[in-house]
């Protein structure tokens, strides 16, 4: 178990800015929730995924939030017990009547 | 489907109220509650807290029940009680204002910074969050999020509603919404990949599946 469980995302390592400014990176940053959302248009997105693709920084950086979206997504929440739901109903109730 | 509004009186008191208060209410209570409970711990994280938020929205609903105008959704209704209540119920404990979140506050300055120092590789979602660890981390830093930031990420990414839906509960654009939630977002994956999280959760790394 415990060879499956490393630090993200394991075998490759970023490697510095390539003929990249980081203005360029900072445009990329701006719209990769839309990104991930599939909310733009082709062109951007071609724009982009070639970006992406010679700059391993920006990458990693989009897996590490499409991660962070995920675990967000699927982080189950405590429901209420039956015995709090009635509590919870009776107290409702009540203070609807003496409203 | 909309609630029968035909059995409620502008008068609490008036005979007709019991009738609405056991029927048609008690209705809407049994249908919303544990959409609304899940959605109130997720804003508060914590149980009793959530359980104040409940009663607060349905008691709020109650007395909104005249003014509502059924071209929303019931539960889009409650989100809007829900999350007006929250701000309302926080406000009054904390007097602090929401700070704004800027884009290049999230900017990574050095290479450890670019991924997620946890240890999610070859994990499903569900797999991953089996880790008490990595539960507490990640409702840690939902919790630190400015409560505007964190009501859109917590109705659009853990409600799963969508941009249009989020926007008419929090009285925003969609084009607003999409801003704040993408640096909501970019706040949770900072928090995720801080330097130090990493060993506390190899550390603990066996205790994944207790």
């Amino acid at each position: 178990m415990a060879n499956r469980v490393r630090t993200y995302p394991g075998t490759r390592k970023p490697t510095p800015h390539q003929g990249h400014g980081k203005r360029n990176c900072v445009k990329i940053l701006e719209r990769l929730s839309a990104y991930l959302d599939d909310e733009l248009s082709g062109d951007i997105c071609r724009e982009i995924r070639a970006h992406l693709g010679d700059c391993p920084n920006c990458e990693v950086f989009l897996d590490s939030l499409r991660h962070t979206v995920q675990l967000c997504q699927h982080r189950p929440s405590p429901s209420l017990s039956a015995k709090d739901r009635a509590a919870l109903r009776r107290q409702i109730l009540k203070g609807a009547v003496s409203a | 489907m909309a609630p029968q509004k035909k059995t409620r009186t502008a008068h609490p008191d008036a005979p007709t109220s019991s009738t609405f208060l056991s029927g048609p209410f008690d209705q809407l209570y049994r249908d919303h509650v544990d959409v609304m409970y899940r959605f109130a711990y997720r804003l508060c994280g914590e149980v009793e807290a959530a359980k104040d938020l409940v009663q607060e929205t349905f008691l709020n609903a109650y007395r909104a029940y005249d003014r509502f105008r059924g071209d929303a959704q019931v539960s889009t209704w409650l989100y809007a009680i829900a999350s007006h209540a929250c701000l309302r119920m926080r406000r009054k404990r904390k007097g602090e204002p929401d700070r704004e979140l800027s884009l290049e506050e999230f900017v990574p300055t050095s290479e450890g910074e670019f991924a997620l120092q946890i240890p999610i590789e070859g994990l499903s979602p569900q797999e991953a969050l089996e880790n008490k660890e990595l539960r507490q981390i990640l409702d840690r830093a939902i919790a630190k999020l400015p409560r505007k930031y964190r009501m859109v990420l917590v109705l659009r990414d853990m409600e799963g509603l969508s941009a249009k839906e989020v926007g008419s509960i929090v009285g925003l654009n969609e084009r607003a919404v999409k801003s704040r939630l993408h640096r909501a977002r970019l706040f949770v994956r900072k928090e995720l990949s801080a330097k130090g999280l990493a060993g506390e959760l190899n550390r603990n790394v066996h205790t994944r599946l207790e």
